[in-house]
Parts: C-alpha cells; structure tokens; sequence
C-alpha cells in the first residue's frame, strides 16, 4: 500500500504512477455495478415516449405505476399482472383513497395507442380520475409551459 | 499521494492512510448526485366520468375535441390541420379562449408516441386540462 520506497534504506524514490486507489475505485464501480444493473433489467421495461412540454410529478411512495411493455403486458408496480387482475388491483388500491388518484402509466413509445386507450378505459372504471403518461424530456429541451419550469425548480432546488 | 513517509528521520508515521476512502466516498456520492434527481415528467390526462348516463358531452359547442384518425390525420372540431401546422393552429383557437381544456380523441390504430406528440404541441400551445373522451362515445 502507499508509494514504494526505493531500495533497502536508499532515498530513490520510484517514478510509477500510484495505481492503488484508482483500482479501489474501479472495484467499487464495479460491484455498485454488478449490485445495480440486474436490478434494473429485472422485470419491467419499456422505453416511455418523448415530450418537451411535460409536467414534473415529485417521486413519492404512493405513487402507483402502471407499465406496460413492448409486448402490451401490463405492470403494476413493477409486478406483473394479469389483464384480467388489473383492475381488481386498481379497484382495491383507489377505494381506500380519497384524494389524488392519479395513475401513472408508463407505456412503451411504439405501442398502439390501443393498448394505452385500454388501459386508460380499466382505470376510469376502477376509480381512477387523472392519468399520468410518463414521458421523457426531450435531450436539450425545457417545458415551454412557465408553469412546469417553475415547479421542477421548486423541486430541485430544495428537495 | 500515497503514504506519508514520516520525517527526515525516516521513521514511519502511524497514521491510516485515507486517501483511498476518500476516493471511494467520493465516487459514491457522484453516483448518487446523479441517480438523484431522477424526477417523473408525464402529461396528465383527466378520464371521463366512470358513470355512462351522464348527458353526452358533445352536446356541449364551446369545447375543442382534437381528432386524431388513422395515420395521425389530424383535425381540430372537424376541421382538417397538418401536422405541422397543428402548433400555430392550437396557439391561434387557446391564445384568446379562456378555458384552456381540450379532448383529444385518436384513433387506436396510432403510435403511443405520435399521440404524445399531439398533446405534448397542445400542452405547449397553453392548453391546461387534456381530457379523453369515453371509449365508446358515438361520434
């Protein structure tokens, strides 16, 4: 560990660079790696349309999900689900609530626009009232709506 | 860098080296500046009223319902508008119109991303409320 220290008492001091704690730090990256990416991979996936005049929703723990991939298979929470289930698990999950029933869905961007409106009909029937379509920000774009640039910067700026 | 190589007396200093902790704490919180301020951005969507025997909403003139038929033929009340066009025209109906609602009613037939396209250019053009009619409304 630390620098090498020449020869046997002598005071020449090597010109190797010091690769210790770049080869913990490449270590670490690559066990946060290792951790992270099957994570992410597992289950649920699908790539939500872009958009520049989005509105930014805070993350928060209530918030409910609904997904549904390239295929057209639905995900609540990251789970699967069955067609047929999802609404009884809509239904049980806005029954209890009695304010903000919002439902994300997070849909694939070459999905037809089916697949969503299907989705949209089970959720207006089980109690949910507004439904947020997640959208990416377009690279290098800003919301022109003054409203959303204001909240995502009261978002930012004190979290 | 490195260890620290005492005095000129050449004896060893005890204490722990922690430059490397320092390196790893370091990338630690970079990875997490940048997981962080992962926010959610959606366009939100009012649903219609879950109850069918609601008087038809159609019957109401002052509302603004955005067609979107197969291969995003766009048209705005029934009147046909490009797509390029489609920005101008929204900023010309909501610049004077108080109420900033719309309906958008596309075709099941389109991308996910064309109909996003659509209400995101509306969300721009200052509409407030997008709202998607009944499934089985008659047109």
């Amino acid at each position: 560990m630390g620098m090498s220290i020449g020869q046997s008492g002598k005071t020449t001091v090597k010109a190797e660079p010091n690769v210790v704690p770049m080869i913990d730090v490449m270590l670490v990256l690559l066990i946060i790696f290792m951790i992270t990416v099957p994570a992410l991979a597992a289950g649920f996936q699908a790539v939500p349309p872009e958009g520049v005049n989005l509105k930014p929703h805070p993350e928060e723990d209530s918030d409910q999900v609904l997904g549904i991939d390239s295929e057209g298979r639905y995900y609540l929470n990251k789970q699967p689900i069955r067609n047929e289930d999802v609404g009884e698990a809509l239904r049980r999950i806005y029954d209890a609530r009695t304010v903000d029933k919002i439902l994300f869905v997070k849909a694939h961007r070459d999905l037809q626009y089916q697949k969503v409106l299907d989705a949209i009909d089970i959720a207006s029937k089980n109690g949910v009232r507004v439904v947020g379509a997640i959208s990416d920000q377009r690279p290098g774009t800003e919301s022109s709506v003054a409203e959303d640039r204001a909240a995502e910067a009261a978002q930012t700026g004190n979290p | 860098m490195g260890m620290a190589v005492g005095n000129e007396a050449g004896g060893l200093t005890n204490e722990p080296n922690v430059v490397p902790m320092i390196d790893i704490l370091l990338v630690l919180l970079i990875i997490f500046m940048i997981i962080q301020p992962m926010m959610r951005k959606a366009i939100d969507l009012q649903l219609p009223d879950p109850t069918p025997q609601a008087t038809p909403a159609v019957a109401n003139p002052d509302q603004i319902v955005l067609e979107i038929g197969p291969n995003m033929a766009l048209s705005i009340n029934k009147e046909p508008v490009t797509k390029d066009r489609l920005a101008s025209r929204m900023k010309e109906i909501y610049d004077p119109r108080p109420s900033k609602a719309l309906f958008v009613k596309a075709d099941g037939t389109n991308k996910y991303q064309d109909v996003i396209w659509a209400m995101d250019v509306a969300r721009g053009a200052g509409v407030k409320v997008i709202g998607v009619p009944p499934k089985d409304a008659g047109t």
